[in-house]
């Protein structure tokens, strides 16, 4: 690897690139975002002089955003939660324990993994209406649920299937049952996979806004994303306020991430042993 | 992962015996909008697509005011959806049962192809009738299913500045299919804007140009025939649009990538911006007289439909454009009382004018001095129903990809006539 | 219902009896242990059967039922002739073997991207941070701004004229409409993939890559002879995870970016049944949604197959 420090320099100059590339959309949307309408019809492009910072207060008050966000953060904190638990439960039987179907049921989650949730759509939301869920929270969160808790489980069964047969025998003749083995050894283990597919899941909760539309017709209940988007009428016509109102629902996103970011990633890296 | 597959096929091949069986059982039952509420009286639950700015926000609440005025006791529950999504949602919604009471809905074609959740309305609104105009849009099979709020039109408009820059007279716009493509010329060569302001990417932009150019290329006769539901896509003159179409393309009349361009609101703010001489914008809601007032003022002017054929007659194509239906049967008098408050008068007087809206209510005056609309009014009693809300929807949709394929060649005439032809079935 | 999901849950086992390779402890049954792993599974199993097998059997049989004034009436297969005969349909099916066709674009850029950050290249932290950001941004923002950035008249354009190459409708001609929104796909959720990878190199044997560099092996040797095959099992996951991106996670970006068009081109399951079903077609939608979601079914776990085993079988 001689050639590597000229080599490396040349490498880093396209990813700079790239990471310009990943950053240009965001601080698009915020220039447009900071346009008064009149401005952003007649020059979309260029930089905001007016830094209407109104259209954020606009966007807060015509979506409801501070019920929206309350209702957003419990829906998408309780549905993460209960895909982390049941997802790590069943990745944990299936990468660690022998059982009659278990070959099945890992298919099962397979499949369901790749079901467009349109796919199933409108059946979806009759079994829901069947047991009088819709317009309820658990309603929604059972739909969260449902939608992402397969390619968790596929991601905790990866990871866990990484976590050597010897630790977990040592745990059992230190006399622990299954249910011991699991609390104590696994889930501490799994804390970064837990973290990053938590990130993930909350990420797709906090942003969907379709499953949120079919679910929750009531307007009081609705999450953030679904206000937001209600702010383009028949005729998306006011820009500037719906992208002010999308950075309003992004920010805190990147500030989780920033926050966790070195744990997503560092974390991912301490817990892996060698497959 | 052999055997995975395997049991796959197997385990979906007993799942499709499971249910080939029970067939029909689980199928029916569905449709018809029962409320989410089920039975309670003391709600009406309307669904509708924004009320984003003031002026509608205001004309909503002046409807609820008025419902409530005859129906103290009922709450009334407005659910605002994203247009974007709406006929997806309330189509899943009345499929699982759990529609509102009351829907918006747009004349024509999407009314239409509803009819069958829809309950008629016929004879509780029959004492309106008089009052308002564009009633056909809303009706279907000899039932009256809704009642027009607004006038949807799809006047043509042009910037009187870009005319002159252009040295044409900004005064006296073509009035001939001819002229029209001369003055095309003429603005893209001597001015370094698009002709018309175009927005294909939904496939809108053809049926703007059948509808908006329509009177002036099909003869009366069959333009009423076209409207009663007798249409040959292979005749001459409905070749000719198609033909239209596509060669104003190839001429480059339109902005770069149209078809890539959104019609709301790109395209509109490709002429609001004075990008475009012209466009075919709409009479109420949007990219209609009063926005472009906002953006061009003295220089918004509007020119009737060119005449491309000896022996037509120009006509501004303008007809009901939205107006709510009733899908929960239980509640029909209630949602009566609610469409009649949506066309109250001074409700839509006031809404008129702060929303820019042509309204059904012929009694309303609209009192503006931005020139277009009092032209736009000034044609209303010649005016026709849109040509394209009288499709079906297969074939409004095929229409939409096939206006696209055209506008890039990806597609002859011929073969789009014979498409569309072997649609209306 | 509930005799339904009985007889369903039972299918799974009845499948291939005595394939799993189930320890003979007949003596200990219903102890803590040997009902633990059920138990275990039971919440993730139920709530796929209830929420996801159930409707979809509702989903097949109501596929069979008509529209509008055959609402609820039985119709046999007249609704799979109907999209037998649709361009859309044709255009759908096709599309997902299109997609998938981007799979490994999407692995080979996150993998190279990942290995260069592995190695250290000056500001690698800051790209691994960088990099994950678009996962964070919702499809449907996503899609609007790249509608702008991949205009006709929009800033890759701009840079096209600038250089000499010529002007591209991206999203408004039938061969590059599709492509483009993979490729926007692929910006959009490489971070992802990326993370997988970092956490996957982080299993490289140190030794190997030192004993590497003093037998003076290049760069690309270093990747090819060393990483690839420590990485083998990452790569299958990341594999695994980026198709289930591309069949589930395309809708927003399709959506907002092209509406399936021009004409059908860039139409996918997904948005066909969406369409569908806003057309008040509702059964049509479901037989859709049965045809093309045996297709997916039958591609993906086929591609799975073919990458032989993604994690441990279990």
């Amino acid at each position: 690897m001689r050639s590597t420090g000229v080599a490396r320099w040349l490498i880093a100059v396209p990813m700079a690139i790239l990471a310009l590339a990943t950053i240009y959309p965001m601080l698009y949307t915020l220039n447009i975002a900071l346009k008064t309408r009149y401005d952003y019809v007649i020059d979309r492009g260029g930089l905001t002089t007016t830094f209407a910072f109104q259209n954020f207060v606009d966007a807060w008050t015509q979506a409801n955003m501070g019920r929206y966000y309350l209702n957003s953060i419990l829906v998408t904190v309780v549905s993460v939660l209960l895909i982390l638990l049941i997802a790590s439960m069943a990745g944990f039987a299936l990468s660690h324990l022998t059982f009659r179907g278990s070959r099945a049921a890992f298919l099962l989650i397979l499949a369901a993994m790749m079901i467009p949730f349109q796919v199933i759509m409108v059946p979806f939301i009759k079994t829901l209406s069947d047991f009088s869920m819709i317009n309820t929270y658990p309603g929604l969160i059972i739909a969260y649920v449902s939608q992402f808790l397969p390619f968790t489980i596929y991601f905790m069964t990866a990871y866990f299937a990484r976590i050597p047969k010897e630790i977990t025998e040592a745990a059992r003749v230190d006399g622990n049952n299954i249910y011991g083995v699991f609390g104590r050894i696994m889930l501490p283990l799994g804390r970064p996979a837990l973290l990053s597919m938590g990130i993930l899941n909350a990420l797709f909760c906090w942003n969907d806004i379709l499953i949120s539309l079919l679910v929750m017709q009531s307007p009081s209940q609705r999450t953030l994303m679904v206000g937001v988007s209600a702010l383009r009428g028949q005729y998306p016509d006011n820009v500037p306020t719906y992208l002010s109102g999308v950075l309003l629902v992004v920010l805190p996103l990147i500030v989780v991430y920033l926050i966790f970011q070195r744990q997503i990633t560092a974390g991912v890296t301490a817990g892996a042993t060698k497959g | 992962m052999k055997r995975m597959i395997n049991s796959a096929a197997l385990g979906l091949a007993a799942a499709l015996t499971l249910t080939a069986c029970g067939g029909a059982s689980a199928g029916g039952g569905t449709g018809g909008g029962s409320g989410t509420d089920g039975g309670t009286a003391d709600k009406l639950v309307v669904w509708n697509w924004g009320a984003a700015d003031d002026a509608a926000a205001a004309f909503q609440e002046d409807v609820i005011a008025t419902f409530n005025e005859q129906n103290p006791d009922v709450e009334v529950e407005v659910v605002s959806q994203p247009f974007d999504q709406y006929y997806t949602l309330l189509g899943s919604a009345i499929e699982a049962g759990t529609g509102p009471d009351v829907a918006l809905f747009n004349g024509g074609t999407q009314l239409k192809s509803r009819a069958g959740s829809l309950v008629p309305v016929t004879d509780e609104l029959a004492d309106i009738t008089g009052d308002l105009a564009g009633w056909p849009a809303f009706q279907a099979d000899g039932e009256t299913y809704s009642a027009p709020m607004f006038l949807q039109g799809f006047p043509i408009y042009y910037n009187k500045a870009i005319f002159e820059a252009a040295g044409l007279d900004p005064e006296a716009p073509p009035t001939t299919w001819e002229e029209l493509g001369a003055a095309c010329d003429t603005i893209t060569s001597s001015t370094d804007v698009s002709c018309f302001a175009l927005g294909n990417k939904e496939g809108l932009g053809i049926e703007f140009f059948l509808s908006g150019f329509g009177s002036g290329i099909f003869t009366a006769e069959e333009y009423d025939a076209w409207i009663d539901g007798e249409r040959d896509w292979t005749s001459e003159h409905a070749r000719q649009v198609l033909t239209m179409w596509s060669e104003s393309s190839a001429d480059g009349w339109y902005n770069e990538g149209a078809n890539s361009t959104a019609m709301f609101n790109d395209s509109f703010d490709i002429f609001s911006g004075a990008k475009a001489a012209m466009v075919i914008g709409l009479s109420s809601g949007i990219a209609h007289w009063k926005q472009f007032d906002e953006f061009l003022g003295d220089d918004l002017g509007f020119m009737m439909p060119v005449t491309t054929n000896e022996g037509t007659t120009l006509a501004l194509p303008i007809e009901g454009g939205i107006g709510y239906g009733v899908l929960n049967e239980d509640k029909k008098d209630l949602a009566v009382d609610w469409i009649k408050a949506t066309v109250e008068r001074d409700a839509q007087a006031d809404y008129a004018l702060a929303g820019g809206q042509i309204v059904s209510n012929t009694t309303v005056e609209l009192d503006t001095d931005i020139a277009s609309a009092q032209a736009i009014i000034t044609e209303l009693p010649g005016s026709k129903p849109l040509l394209h809300t009288s499709l079906s929807g297969d074939t409004l949709d095929l229409l939409h990809r096939l206006g696209q394929q055209l506008l890039v060649g990806e597609v002859t005439v011929d073969e789009a006539a014979a498409q569309l032809q072997a649609s209306e079935g | 219902m509930t005799a339904l999901l009985g007889s369903r849950s039972d299918v799974p086992t009845d499948v291939r009896p005595g394939t799993t390779p189930v320890p003979r402890r007949r003596r200990r049954r219903f102890t803590v242990e040997s009902t633990a792993p059920l138990l275990l599974v039971f919440p993730a199993i139920a709530i796929l059967l209830v929420f996801r097998v159930y409707p979809l059997i509702l989903g097949v049989n109501f596929s069979f039922t008509g529209d509008q004034e055959l609402n609820g009436v039985f119709i046999g297969l007249d609704n799979y002739v109907t999209l037998m005969n649709d361009v859309r349909f044709h255009a759908a099916a096709r599309n997902v073997i299109v997609v998938l066709l981007f799979v490994p674009i999407e692995v080979f850029v996150a993998g190279i991207l990942a290995t260069f950050i592995f190695l250290k290249v000056p500001g690698h932290r800051f790209y691994r941070s960088v990099y994950f950001l678009p996962v964070v941004l919702s499809p449907i923002i996503i899609g609007a701004i790249f509608n702008i950035v991949l205009a006709a008249n929009g800033p890759l354009n701009e840079l096209n004229r600038a250089v000499g190459l010529p002007i591209v409708d991206w999203l408004g001609q039938s061969n590059s409409a599709l492509p483009s929104v993979l490729g926007v796909h692929i910006w959009a959720t490489f971070g992802m993939a990326l993370v997988i990878f970092l956490a996957g190199f982080s299993t490289v044997d140190q030794e190997l890559l030192d004993a590497a560099r003093i037998d003076g092996a290049t760069l690309p040797q270093t990747i090819w002879y060393v990483v690839i095959p420590e990485l083998s099992q990452t790569i299958q996951f990341v594999f695994v995870t980026t198709t289930i991106g591309m069949l589930t996670g395309l809708f927003g970006l399709l959506y907002t970016m092209t509406a399936g068009g021009p004409g059908a081109a860039s139409y996918l399951p997904e948005f066909l049944i969406w369409k569908l079903n806003g057309e008040a077609k509702p059964a049509l939608a479901s037989a859709a949604s049965v045809v093309l979601l045996l297709l997916i079914l039958v591609i993906g776990l086929l591609q799975i197959r073919v990458l032989r085993r993604a994690t441990k079988e279990v």
